[in-house]
């Protein structure tokens, strides 16, 4: 992220138009790092390899990996699983047991290569890990603020919502 | 324990869940005099400490992990149930539209399906009631269904880019569409036992939680009342038993904090909601003389069509359930029918849904969510049938409380089959008309249905057509499980009519 990022998201979220539960979940998420805890380390460097290829980010920006860690040690889970599967973690771990050894010195080619045969392999542990990446990237202001995404700012309400008609804070939001 | 958590004792009635079942019922019981209290699992999230932000208000939905089960397993947590003081209503679109009197003759007008034990105009003066007690936010002339005897106390809500897109095409094929009923508000309302609840701000986030008290969820209208009349909300209180004595039920044991504790009353109903409703019967054993607890499961058809338009439409920006058409309500070769609605969407949702509808990943997957705020989306909702393979049963598996985690086995029939092809073509025609591009379709079952279904036969059925169970006096159940068929409209509204209807039933019998 750089420094211009940063201040523009820390700008808007310290602005009146975001309310303070909401400026407190983004802050908090903005610099979340976590501790590995449940895997263990070479799962872990795989992971972190397989989620830069699943979901291209910079783990410097944003610790995806770590938010999944960080989830299975807490034992939260989102609500339900395909009745066939393991639990998340061992659905998790046995998909990263099935990656070529060394996935996570091979090439980015290499490692794009090798992911079908354990999406195919293991498709409710590669949905799953997919989309909880997903979230992860998608829920982070830094991708919301690249993404010019602005929803959060909504403290003074949206008067005109029809297509292109926009507030100056949902024109000047985001990289230009 | 604080004087305020102090427990009620000598209860009339004692609820199990404050979702759109649980709720009315108890301001309706507590006006009358009764002295009611309600067991909710979940805390209270009151409307200033709501976050704009999915993660977030994770902790508005039912996160204990339930097992999906079937061809078409179905997703819960954050798509399917709520848990906290208002239930569902908490995170629901707030989508209002009243069932129309074929939905409840499916079985008469197609030999298959049920046919509910009750006649629309049964529910006809509780629809009355609730749209002006909620607020309802709609048009001055619906165009399907009977014509209303009392107008929608409000305006319809300002239609945002998706809404106006749907319209658009939609008049492109002479297909009719109106602005939903919604329980928003388009005007500032003054509610009994609450105050003033203020304009929808169109912020759009209806489904991680109105943080202005606009939408009618049941914290800020019937639990609002409840308490002002003197009804008791203990939150965060996890019933896990039910006990009986002499084939009655005395009242409920829970877990409140680290303790277990009892409430009795003289009656209680269960309004925990599709899932937890038979699995607390099936985990005591009880009101299951039909085998019918757990069984017919349904969840409504509801197949989504997303595309990008070029426009700016910034998906996150009103009301995300503004347009409606219930043109499809009959359909030549389905049985019953479906509705379409336009949909907003949050980004966190469009992102999963996206991930896991498609499996894109890689740089594919950015460059398509980067164009977040030209997405447009378009969804139905449809009859399913109950059937004998879709049913909910106890797993060996425990959860954190060593009670079983429910399995639910969901597969969709033909008719289900059918309609989601029919809907997704014409949804992909709509979307095709106004040029979106990356159209993507998500097959999807919404809504959690059935499983303590409603009848007038004991031997096929679990509660009678007021809610009171066949084999227990004095136990009702008043929530979604009840749906005998699961109607092609969203369930809130004819919910809370039998909640009224389930109140006034056992009013009478207690008058009597
Ligand atoms: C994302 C989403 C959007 C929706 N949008 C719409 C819409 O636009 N229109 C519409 O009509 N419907 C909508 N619905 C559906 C609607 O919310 C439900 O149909 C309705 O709320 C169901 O009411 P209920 O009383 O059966 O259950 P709920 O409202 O879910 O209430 C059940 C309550 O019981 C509590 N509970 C469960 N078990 C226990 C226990 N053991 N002890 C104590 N308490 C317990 C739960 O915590 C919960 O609060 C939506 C649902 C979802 C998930
Ligand atoms: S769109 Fe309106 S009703 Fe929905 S959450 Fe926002 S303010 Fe509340």
């Amino acid at each position: 992220m750089t420094p211009e990022e940063r201040s523009a998201v820390l700008a808007l979220l310290h602005s009146a138009h975001v309310t303070e539960p909401t400026r407190r979940a983004l802050l908090e998420r903005l610099d979340a790092r976590y501790e590995r805890q449940f895997f263990d380390e070479a799962e872990f460097g795989q992971l972190r390899a397989l989620a830069v290829r699943l979901v291209p980010h910079d783990p410097a920006d944003m610790d995806l990996t770590g938010t999944v860690d960080h989830r299975l040690h807490a034992g939260a889970g989102d609500g339900w699983r395909y009745a066939d599967a393991p639990p998340d973690g061992d659905a998790y771990r046995a998909l990263l047991a099935a990656l070529p050894d060394g996935f996570e010195t091979l090439d980015a080619e290499a490692q794009d290569t090798a992911i079908p045969a354990v999406q195919a392999s293991h498709p409710h542990a590669f949905e799953d890990l997919l989309a909880e990446l997903t979230e992860a990237f998608m829920a982070h202001p830094l991708t919301q603020y690249r993404f010019g995404y602005v929803g959060f700012a909504d403290a003074p309400q949206w008067p005109h919502v029809g297509p292109n008609e926009l507030e100056p804070r949902e024109v000047a939001y985001g990289p230009h | 324990m604080a004087p305020t958590d102090a427990l009620p004792t000598d209860l009339d009635v004692l609820v199990i869940g404050t979702g759109a079942g649980g709720a009315p019922l108890l301001a309706r019981l507590a006006s009358a005099g009764l002295k009611v209290a309600a067991l909710e699992a979940g805390v209270r999230h009151p409307p200033e400490g709501i976050a704009t932000d999915e993660v977030a208000q994770a902790g508005l939905f039912w996160m204990d992990e339930r097992l999906a089960a079937g061809k078409d397993p179905v997703s819960f947590g954050r798509n399917n149930s709520g848990r906290g003081v208002g239930g569902s209503t908490l995170h629901y679109t707030a989508y209002t539209p009243r069932a129309q009197p074929d939905d409840l003759r499916l079985k008469t007008e197609f030999g298959q399906g049920e046919d509910w034990p009750l006649e629309f105009a049964e529910l006809e003066p509780y629809y009355d009631e609730l749209e002006y007690f909620l607020g309802v936010s709609g048009p001055a002339e619906y165009p399907w269904g009977p014509q209303r005897r009392r107008p929608y106390r409000h305006p319809p809500l300002p239609l945002n880019g998706a809404a106006r897109l749907m319209q658009r095409a939609c008049a492109e094929i002479g297909m009719r569409t109106s602005p939903a009923a919604n329980a928003a508000l388009s005007r500032p309302q003054e509610q009994p036992g609450y105050g003033t609840r203020h304009t929808c701000t169109n912020r759009g986030f209806c489904q991680a939680g109105c943080s202005v008290g606009a939408k009618a969820s049941m914290d800020v209208t019937f639990l609002a009342l409840a308490e002002s009349l003197g009804a008791q909300i203990v939150d965060g209180a996890q019933v896990t038993s039910l006990t009986m004595r002499g084939g009655h039920v005395t009242g409920a044991e829970f877990v409140r904090g680290d303790r277990l504790e009892h409430l009795s009353a003289r009656t209680v109903i269960l309004a925990a909601g599709a899932v937890e409703t038979p699995r607390l019967l099936l985990m005591n054993g009880l009101a299951n003389s039909s085998g019918q607890v757990g069984r017919n499961f349904m969840a409504h058809v509801g197949v989504q069509v997303w595309g990008q338009v070029d426009d700016d439409l910034r998906p996150y920006k009103g009301i995300p359930g503004g347009l409606i058409s219930e043109d499809t309500h009959r359909v030549p070769g389905l049985i019953g029918g479906y509705l379409l609605q336009s949909l907003g969407v949050m980004p966190v949702t469009y992102a999963t849904q996206y991930a896991r509808g498609t499996l894109t990943w890689g740089p594919e997957l950015i460059q398509h969510l980067s164009g977040y705020n030209h997405v447009a989306g378009i969804n139905v909702l449809g009859e399913c049938l109950p059937y004998e393979h879709n049913r909910l049963e106890l797993s060996d598996e425990l959860d954190g409380r060593g009670l079983p985690k429910p399995r639910v086995h969901f597969s969709f029939g033909e008719n289900e089959k059918r309609m989601t092809v029919h809907a997704e073509a014409l949804m992909r025609d709509l979307w095709g008309r106004i040029g979106a591009r990356d159209v993507w379709a998500l097959p999807r079952a919404a809504h959690t249905l059935g499983t303590a279904r409603m009848g007038t036969d004991p031997a096929t059925s679990v509660v009678n057509p007021d809610g009171r169970t066949h084999d227990i006096e004095n136990l009702w159940i008043c929530d979604n499980s009840t749906f005998p068929s699961s109607l092609s409209v969203n369930p809130a509204l004819t919910q809370m009519a039998l909640s009224l209807r389930t109140a006034d039933a056992l009013l009478g019998g207690l008058k009597g």
